[in-house]
């Protein structure tokens, strides 16, 4: 790679400074060689292997699955359970992901939308929908770990059902995640999903502590509180076997479809949109009122920094600045890896 | 609490009161207790009707064969965005983005059987000759048939003649499979007389022409496949995110990572001197002469 010596390298910016724990200058060009001491790099996959005839997940070519009259909601247990389900886990299955298919005009359908009004591909609006699934909108991550936690923890300290059941609400009462809530007092889907569970024998004990919490959080709430549908379709789902993980990504992934028909429909019935076409009223404007730009030479005058020169002035500045809205400094957030399980912890939480 | 819409729009898919969730003027609820499929919802959704139990079949089908496919751009894209460890849903919208152009085309593949249909009812001509007519109007122009070949598997796709016979023997059989069986045989005739490999139909012309024949339109056959295959590269990043290393560049997994340094190749400019800033005026004026700048930009 080129003829550079080190010399070449002296006087760039600080790179020559002794506080540098090292001598950048001296530091070598070029890639690294490939590695003939480790086995060489291939994609590892316990899920699914392909080759030029076969397609195979979980050791079952998915042709001669569907050959055998299996489906794709068959191949939803095989890819994340590595198991054929059988016929009433796949009928709730079936059950569970038409309720999910479909929110009306919620944030998936409206995450695709606007991705349409910028005349790109269905697929980046489907995409796009996905990220609607959070840790408050289809929180079944969230859902789905707490109760396994909870589960986990509590038979440790010898608890039984009720009591895990009551230690759940009483620190997640108000929680977007517990899966209790005045969302569906009215509507009797969430319940009737449960009822087709038991009937179909598939209800376990997800089901059966949900059911705890519910009575607990209608004793503990001010208002009227019921099961909704986080609450039926995270339990049945982890009775079917799933984990709070793959029930997530299988709920977002299915209600993704009905977001490709409002991708559609938003084509079909609406106009493209473009860059400076949308206008924001000052009626919605809550921020500085308009004032002159300082001139350059002004600038030093009229400026000032944020440092902070000691822990006082830092504690007051970070309660000053809560007042710019928009700045981040009204959130605090535990970002954590959630290669394991996600949404424990505090995402977004307004301070 | 606001229970809004989050956009306001007419709309003729669905709506939810606090009493229900109407789709297609069917309530979720009463499909799913009635013992419908999800495959039979895909119907409500994008043509507003009940399948037969044929078309369902059909539909279930093509879902199931077309979920899972090993290591394939999607798939590669899902493993690649789990590495840094974001949350779980970044990775399959990343996964659903793949699909575009090339990988898995639905939408183009239907588009083009249209456009010939179309020409093949105001021309007058028959099926099979305006099969011809497609298989040529691509070749002549040196552009792939959609539809046929695939990358990994070279000599047919598992998937796709398995498809065609399913079709066929559900007694499914309309224009679009008459199409594309004629831009088959012409294709392959054709190729054969120029003295070139055979390459056989892929799990897109197959299975886009039965959601063609089963009242699909063109972009809501590409919603149904690339939105399935996400289900699959769900699992392929959760795999990842589970069991695998962070970064995917460990050097001390017995294996060489993915991002380790040395997958790195690179073939661009040698390594150069960056010019001082009281050079620098005199240097860019020169590189935009000499122009040797020109080949590396993309």
């Amino acid at each position: 790679m080129g003829d550079l010596t080190p010399a070449d390298k002296k006087g760039i910016g600080n790179l020559d400074d002794p506080g540098l724990p090292f001598n950048y200058s001296e530091r070598e060009y070029g890639t690294v060689p490939i590695d003939e001491t480790r086995a060489r790099f291939q994609w590892v996959s316990e899920v699914a292997y392909k080759n030029v005839h076969r397609i195979v997940a979980r050791g079952y070519d998915t042709t001669e699955l569907m050959e055998e009259g299996y489906g794709m909601t068959d191949v939803l247990f095989v890819d994340f359970q590595a198991r054929i389900p059988t016929v009433k886990e796949d009928q709730m299955l079936n059950y569970v992901m038409i309720m999910a298919l479909e929110d009306g005009l919620s944030a998936p359908a409206a995450m695709s939308r606007l991705v349409a009004q910028s005349k790109t591909f269905l697929t980046q609006a489907c995409g796009a929908s996905i990220h609607a699934f959070g840790h408050a909108y289809g929180a079944y991550s969230a859902f789905g770990n707490r109760l396994l936690d909870e589960l986990k923890a509590g038979r440790a300290e010898g608890l039984d059902m009720d009591a895990i059941a009551q230690r759940i609400v009483d620190n997640n009462l108000n929680d977007e995640s517990l899966g209790v809530s005045n969302l569906m007092l009215k509507d009797p889907a969430a319940k009737r999903m449960i009822a087709r569970a038991e009937k179909l024998g598939v209800a376990g004990e997800h089901v059966a502590i949900m059911k705890l919490i519910v009575e607990k959080a209608q004793a503990a709430s001010d208002e009227p509180v019921d099961i909704d549908l986080l609450g039926a379709m995270g339990a049945v789902m982890m009775d079917l076997g799933f984990t709070a993980e793959a029930t997530w990504a299988i709920l977002a992934v299915t209600r993704s479809f009905a977001a490709g028909a409002h991708f559609i429909e938003e084509v079909e019935r609406n106009e493209y949109r473009r860059l400076g076409q949308a206008l924001t009223p000052p009626e919605a404007y809550d921020g500085e009122a308009d004032r002159p730009v300082p001139s350059l030479p002004e600038r030093a005058a009229s400026t000032e920094s944020a440092l902070s020169a000691d822990l006082d002035e830092w504690a007051r500045s970070q309660e000053e600045r809560k007042s710019v809205w928009g700045s981040g400094y009204s959130i605090h957030e535990e970002i954590e890896d959630p290669s394991k399980k996600t949404g424990i912890k505090s995402v977004g939480k307004k301070l | 609490m606001q229970r809004n819409p989050d956009i306001e729009r007419k709309t003729a898919i669905s709506y939810r009161t606090e009493e229900k969730t109407v789709l297609r003027g069917y309530n979720l609820s009463d499909l799913a207790e009635e013992g419908y499929s999800f495959t039979d919802a895909m119907f409500v959704l994008f043509q507003n009707r009940i399948p037969t139990e044929a078309e369902e079949k059909m539909l279930r089908y093509e879902m199931g064969v077309f979920l899972e496919h090993s290591m394939s751009p999607s798939t590669a894209g899902a493993i690649g965005v789990s590495i840094g460890r974001p949350n779980l849903t970044s990775a399959i919208a990343a996964s659903i983005s793949t699909f575009g152009g090339v990988h898995g085309p639905g939408a183009a593949h239907g588009y083009m059987m249209k456009k010939y249909l179309k020409r093949a009812h105001e021309e007058g001509k028959t099926i099979e000759e305006i099969a011809k007519v497609l298989v040529d109007d691509y070749m002549d122009n040196g552009t792939p048939v959609m539809g046929m070949g695939q990358p990994q598997h070279t000599d047919s796709d598992p998937r796709a003649e398995p498809i065609h016979l399913k079709q066929e023997e559900l007694g499914l059989n309309g224009v679009y499979l008459r199409l594309q069986r004629a831009v088959e045989k012409y294709f392959h005739a054709r190729r054969k007389a120029e003295g070139r490999r055979y390459v056989g139909v892929n799990v897109v012309g197959a299975g886009n022409t039965a959601l063609c024949d089963i009242g699909f339109a063109p972009n809501a056959a590409w919603c149904i496949g690339s939105v399935c295959r996400g289900f699959s590269c769900a699992a392929h990043a959760l795999f990842n995110m589970k069991r695998g290393r962070a970064w995917a560049a460990s050097k001390s997994e017995p294996m060489v990572q993915m991002l380790d340094l040395s997958m790195i190749k690179y073939v661009g400019p040698a390594d150069r001197k960056v010019p001082k800033q009281s050079e620098r005026q005199e240097y860019a004026i020169q590189q935009k002469e000499e122009g040797e700048y020109k080949k590396w930009v993309i």
